[in-house]
């Protein structure tokens, strides 16, 4: 399978993406300290993102977002890659502030078609699902 | 996106590789944001308690930022002058202390001026109607986009110390006229606006926030408000929801008319604010109990005007067995009112100034009695009942109310 979408930040990357339903913010839903979300009741309450891809329907508010962002980076802690379906502007300075690939704005529901374990590849503007 | 040479010469490297780095994020994020050009900025207003890394990365070599920028306080209660006086621990004061030096070195060789204020059209950094602006704080960006009428994106800290560093932003969203037109209508009925005091104007801030959004807001039939009412109402529609630009119809620039806040369209929503909508957000954080542990006022900073009613107020009296009472504003602020003679009148009951965010306290541990916080900021009452999980109770009621929560009885100081 291969999803086009719109790229924020390029970059080439292979890495088992982590699906997310529900809007993300890297301030309250992530600890930059360990790069595992802290979603309590979810299913993915506890799971590691860092060196994953990271797949969200949309970002949420929160300004100082960039910089916990930004923090997780700098201790490897950070995402491999983020797709996001519906880009808005903290997430997208987010995957910008740690310099790793985002694409937005994909020709399917990328939160439907994907799923957590998959392993996905992001090359230019196009995810390609392995196996594919 | 379109460059002039300028900035075609920091993104090249030319003028240092700090502007360069900048020039990158900002030409990244606004072609996300499909920007087509840069707007030159009037000034900007940053947040002191960056990464380090970051902040040594950003001013690589830059000896002056690249338009007027003002320093907001840091995201803490933490004032790097009086935390003795207010009662933070020793202990995180040695952790905070050394990484404010290492930040303030840097905004001495990059000339920020630091201002650690929420308010910093008050300290120098005046922004005028039109003008682009990058300013960090929602409730200052909502000010700022709504009273002053100048222009800013509710932009996040990373493009915001960009912006800073190369007086340059992306032009899109809410720097463009099509986006600052009002969708939701606030008319307020049965309520005599202009007695009201901040402890009311905050709840019904508080109240059309959570109802509007992140949708753009007018206030409709307010026949007039002073800076200090409008900085009590307004700042709430940014903490309840993320309303980025609010107009009070025939008071802020872009508002001369019904018409003109809403650009001629009718609005998506309307919403009708009375005393019964005031009396349910009140409620939220109503009174619990007569006394409080510690009161807190200056969310959003003091003025000189508000710190006059108080000095009035406290004369000749002292705060109980205790008790600690915090005063939010701008070291500027606090130092004309020294001259004026409010700052020893309010030292003297007991009071603290502090040149530093005393909603966000968590940052800045509470002294370590305090669990009850009587305020007369809704937004305040937000920040430190969610920041500290509710192991704090804050109550919100008027001035008076609050100073006596921590006082002595009057007739035995």
């Amino acid at each position: 399978m291969v999803l086009s979408g719109r790229i924020i930040n390029p970059g080439e990357v292979t890495a088992e993406a982590v699906v997310l339903s529900e809007p993300f913010s890297f301030i309250g839903d992530f600890d930059p300290t360990t790069g595992y979300l802290n979603l309590p009741g979810a299913e993915q309450a506890e799971v590691e993102v860092a060196g994953k891809v990271l797949v969200i329907p949309t970002g949420k508010g929160g300004t100082i977002a960039p910089w916990i962002a930004y923090e997780a980076a700098q201790r490897g802690k950070a995402p491999a890659a983020i797709l996001c379906q519906h880009p808005e502007p903290i997430t997208c300075e987010a995957a910008i502030a740690m310099d790793i690939p985002m694409l937005v704005s994909f020709d399917q529901e990328i939160c439907k078609v994907l799923s957590s374990g998959q392993v996905v590849s992001i090359a230019g503007g196009q995810v390609t699902t392995n196996g594919d | 996106m379109k460059l002039d040479q300028t900035e075609k010469d920091m993104l090249a490297g030319r003028q240092g590789p700090g502007k360069q780095r900048c020039m990158e994020i900002l030409v990244k994020f606004g072609e996300a944001m499909g920007a087509e050009k840069m707007a030159p900025l009037f000034s900007a207003h940053t947040m002191p308690k960056e990464p380090l890394s970051l902040l040594s990365e950003l001013t690589e070599g830059v000896d002056e930022p690249g338009v007027f920028t003002t320093l907001h306080p840091t995201m803490s209660a933490f004032c790097m002058r009086n935390w003795r006086e207010m009662g933070i621990p020793q202990e995180f004061a040695e952790k905070e202390l050394p990484l404010h030096r290492q930040r303030q070195e840097v905004y001495e060789r990059a000339g920020f001026f630091q201002t650690y204020t929420c308010l910093p059209m008050l300290a120098g950094n005046l922004a005028r109607a039109g003008d682009y602006v990058s300013w960090i704080g929602t409730g200052l960006q909502l000010l700022t986009n709504s009273v002053l009428g100048a222009r800013t994106n509710r932009d996040g800290t990373v493009v915001n110390l960009a912006a800073a560093i190369v007086g340059r932003t992306p032009y899109y969203g809410l720097l463009q006229d099509a986006n600052r037109k009002a969708q939701v209508l606030v008319q307020l009925n049965n309520l005599d606006v202009p007695s009201l005091g901040p402890a009311d104007l905050g709840a019904i801030g508080y109240w059309v926030g959570s109802r509007a959004q992140s949708f753009n807001v007018a206030f409709d039939n307010i026949p007039d408000l002073s800076f200090d009412q409008l900085r009590y109402l307004l700042p709430p529609l940014s903490v309840s929801g993320s309303v980025p630009l609010c107009h009070v119809v025939g008071l802020t620039p872009e508002a001369p008319s019904l018409e003109a806040a809403l650009g001629g369209a009718s609005p998506e929503l309307v919403l009708s604010v009375g005393p019964d909508q005031l009396a349910e957000a009140r409620d939220m954080y109503s009174r619990q109990a007569p006394e409080a542990d510690l009161a807190v006022f200056g969310c959003s900073h003091c003025t000189i005007s508000e710190i006059k009613l108080m000095a009035a107020y406290l004369k000749g009296r002292r705060l109980a067995p205790g008790k600690r009472l915090w005063v939010g504003t701008g070291f500027q602020t606090s130092e004309l009112a020294r001259q004026m003679g409010y700052a020893q009148t309010i030292e003297q009951a007991g009071g603290v100034f502090a040149s530093a965010c005393v909603a966000t306290i968590p940052e800045a541990p509470l002294p370590g009695e305090s669990r009850v916080v009587s305020t007369n900021s809704f937004k305040a009452a937000h920040y430190i009942t969610h920041l500290s999980k509710g192991k704090v109770k804050v109550w919100v009621e008027e001035m008076p109310a609050v100073l006596e929560s921590v006082l002595e009885p009057a007739g035995r100081a």
